[in-house]
Order: C-alpha cells, then sequence, then structure tokens
C-alpha cells in the first residue's frame, strides 16, 4: 500500500475516470483502487462517472454518424488527391519505396503525355495557321494572341488513352497550349466558339474534374 | 468486523471490482503498426484504406462532438489522413498510433473552428443557471439530458470527455492529443464532471460534496 493514500483523496477524485474505464496507469491503480476502497464518497462517484461514461457513449454526438457510403465517397475523395499528387511528381521516390507497378505507370503516364503535347502542338499550329500572318509565327512559349483566353490547367489520368483524351478536350472546346509542366500538367484554353456558347474556365474545370480520366483540373487567373 | 463494517466492506470491494466500461471502438496499436509500415515503404492503398476505416467512424464522432460543421468534418479527416500518407515514415512510434493521428485531427479541427469564427477553446466558468429545471427533467426522459449538457461545455472539456469515456485513452494519451500537461487534462475532466452533475440530478445526490 503506497504511503501516499492518507494524503490523496483529492488525486484519487481526479483519477476516477481512468479508474472506471479501466485505462488508469499502472503505478495508481492500486492505491487509487484502495482509496476508493475505504471511501464512500469516491465509490459513488466511481459509480456515477461510469453511469456518465456508458451515457457518453450512448449519446452520439451532435450529428447523426455517416453512413458506410460516406466513408468510401470520402476515401474517394482522398485517394483522388493522392493520385494528382503522384502524377504531379512523378519522378521516381528518391527512397526507391515505389513499386514496379507505380514505376511502369508513371512511364505510360509520360508516354502519354508526350504524345498528348505533340497532339496539343498540332492542333495549336492549324489554329495559328488559320488565325496569324503568314511571318507572325508562334511557339508555344509565346501565344499571346490567347493569352486572355479562359485557360485550364490539367492534369490526365496515367490510364486515359489518347483517343480518350482527344474526345474529352474536343467535347469541352479545349485546345492544349503548354504542358506537360513540372509538374505534369497541361494547360488548355476555350475555344471561341465554347466562350460564346456560355463556358467559362471555371465551369469547364468543373465538369471535367468529375471526368476520371482527369485527375486535376482548375482555371487559371488570368 | 461487525456486520455492517462487513456489508460496507463489501459493497466497497464490489463498487471498485465493477468491470470497466467498454470503451467504444478500441485501437489495435500492434496491428494498425502493420498499416502504417506498409503505407511508408509501398505506398500500399489496402492498407491505407484499412486505416481510414479505423478512424473514419471515431473521427467523425469526435469532430462532430467539437462542434466542427459537418460540410467541414470530410475535409479535416481527409486533411489528416493526408498527413498519414505523407508522413507515414516519420512516425517514429513514441506514442501510440491513435495518439498521433487523433491529434492531428484535433489540430486540424481547431483550425476549422478558426476559420468558421467559432470558438474553439474556452476556459471561462459554466454557467450553472443556464440549465434549467424544467428543460432537465423533460431531457432526462428521452435520454437528451446528456447532450445538453456536453453542448455546454468548453470544447476542451468536452474533448476531455470524449477521449476518456468514448474512445479509452488514458490521461496521458489525452494529454498527448490535446497537446497540455497531465494535470490540465485532470482538471478539464473534472470541471466537466461536476457541470453534468447538474443537468443529471440522479447523479449529483448519488455522489458527495467536491472533493
Amino acid at each position: 500500500m503506497s504511503s501516499r493514500i492518507p494524503d490523496t483523496h483529492a488525486e484519487a477524485w481526479a483519477l476516477l475516470p481512468w479508474l472506471a474505464t479501466g485505462r488508469i496507469a499502472p503505478e495508481d491503480r492500486e492505491w487509487v483502487e484502495s482509496h476508493v476502497s475505504s471511501c464512500a464518497e469516491c465509490r459513488a462517484e466511481l459509480t456515477a462517472q461510469r453511469m456518465i461514461a456508458t451515457q457518453v457513449q450512448r449519446d452520439g454526438g451532435v450529428s447523426p454518424a455517416p453512413a458506410a457510403s460516406d466513408e468510401q465517397r470520402s476515401f474517394n475523395k482522398l485517394w483522388a488527391r493522392v493520385e494528382a499528387s503522384e502524377a504531379a511528381t512523378p519522378a521516381v521516390d528518391a527512397r526507391g519505396a515505389v513499386g514496379a507497378s507505380r514505376s511502369s505507370r508513371t512511364v505510360r503516364w509520360l508516354a502519354a503525355a508526350v504524345v498528348v503535347q505533340a497532339i496539343g502542338l498540332g492542333v495549336l499550329g492549324v489554329s495559328l495557321r488559320g488565325s496569324g500572318t503568314p511571318d507572325n509565327f508562334e511557339t508555344v512559349a509565346k501565344a499571346e494572341p490567347r493569352i486572355n483566353a479562359p485557360a485550364v490547367r490539367l492534369v490526365f489520368a496515367p490510364s486515359a488513352s489518347m483517343s480518350t483524351i482527344n474526345t474529352l478536350l474536343s467535347h469541352q472546346g479545349l485546345s492544349i497550349v503548354s504542358g506537360p509542366g513540372a509538374a505534369g500538367n497541361f494547360t488548355a484554353v476555350l475555344s471561341a466558339d465554347a466562350v460564346a456558347s456560355g463556358a467559362s474556365a471555371e465551369s469547364v474545370a468543373s465538369v471535367i474534374s468529375k471526368d476520371p480520366n482527369v485527375t486535376f483540373a482548375q482555371p487559371v487567373a488570368r | 468486523m461487525s456486520s455492517w463494517s462487513r456489508k460496507v466492506a463489501a459493497v466497497a470491494l464490489k463498487s471498485v471490482e465493477t468491470p470497466p466500461v467498454r470503451v467504444l471502438n478500441p485501437s489495435n496499436d500492434a496491428s494498425e503498426r502493420e498499416l502504417l509500415e506498409r503505407i511508408a515503404k509501398s505506398k500500399d492503398q489496402a492498407a491505407f484504406r484499412t486505416l481510414y476505416g479505423n478512424y473514419y467512424q471515431r473521427l467523425s464522432r469526435l469532430l462532430s462532438r467539437m462542434s466542427v460543421r459537418r460540410e467541414d468534418i470530410e475535409e479535416v479527416i481527409n486533411d489528416t489522413f493526408w498527413v498519414v500518407w505523407t508522413k507515414a515514415a516519420d512516425f517514429r512510434g513514441a506514442s501510440q498510433l491513435s495518439t498521433w493521428i487523433i491529434g492531428i485531427a484535433y489540430r486540424r479541427a481547431l483550425n476549422a473552428l478558426r476559420r468558421a469564427k467559432i470558438r474553439p477553446v474556452s476556459d471561462e466558468p459554466f454557467d450553472e443557471d443556464s440549465i434549467s429545471v424544467e428543460s432537465t427533467d423533460a431531457a432526462e426522459t428521452d435520454g437528451q439530458w446528456l447532450a445538453q449538457g456536453l453542448t455546454r461545455l468548453p470544447v476542451e472539456q468536452r474533448m476531455a470527455l470524449e477521449l476518456t469515456y468514448t474512445l479509452g485513452h488514458s490521461c496521458e494519451e489525452v494529454a498527448a492529443i490535446l497537446d497540455c500537461p497531465v494535470n490540465t487534462v485532470k482538471t478539464r475532466l473534472f470541471r466537466a464532471r461536476e457541470t453534468l452533475k447538474l443537468v443529471l440530478p440522479e447523479l449529483a445526490g448519488m455522489s458527495g460534496d467536491k472533493a
């Protein structure tokens, strides 16, 4: 029996919640139990705390408990964020912790990115040939004539095929003007027709971000 | 020993030896550490999903109890697990994994409350007159008395209570999660206990005066 017992009523009282749950520290259990067995006030309080603990557990909190579907939906959002981040930093982990499947996925993604970039350049070339003067040749890095067009920054899912990406872009009236950037992102501008029909960078980003072939879509601030 | 003394001793022993209150959702630290290790070493999605599932309900309830807005709860949970995903390799195991994860969620929740301009921490004394006898009587009949009392507790007292009674954390673990001294946890819980007695007359009569 501990020598602290004669002067421990207040200390034991403070530890009663953890005696009630069984999570009291081993070094405290003996002397608190000893005190409680000889203190009617602490015994009554221990009983009261067990009742409160039971009631606290029964009370589910302020909001109703989330459903299992909520949990899966939330996790899907988080996982999309993880994948977007992984896609934005496709370089192999310095510690070599990335598995083989992830490496091959990175290679496929890079290959797709190169093809998308080529198509983007082609689309841009056709567009510029139709609208610009012959001696005013423009490159991807020099896109001033379209600099104020609504633009969206995109990252495609590694599994997205070329035809899927093409369809996706054309449906939204988007043309790639730059990319892939260091973070694996492309910048695409809205066509004049799309703008005329009421589309904006925000609306297109919102729609396209829901497509499973797109892991990231954000309007570019102008 | 007289008959009366024996009776008192028997009651005392029974009271002390009553099995502890069953804790909801107890953590299995060893198996959760294995999951974290798989996340850290091989970015294992299945392990991440399992760990997420182990905490989703617990954190939802805890954040709800903190008065985090419903629309912010998912964001806080996902921000918490974003840290778990990105910092898994940094967890050194000095504390329980649950303490680490719930501590992250608690700090994120405080930020969410600040953004929502909800005062997260208050050490102001509880206004005993704010609980009416009428509402207590009505609440008691349908089991809502406790919910009433809890909403009147400062959030840090609510957290000490919830972490202790629902999630079954020790005093030291609660202190680690709330990032405060052990004695502060005891004080917060002491105040919470006194306040709750005000909303349950039965308890007030069951226990004696304050220690």
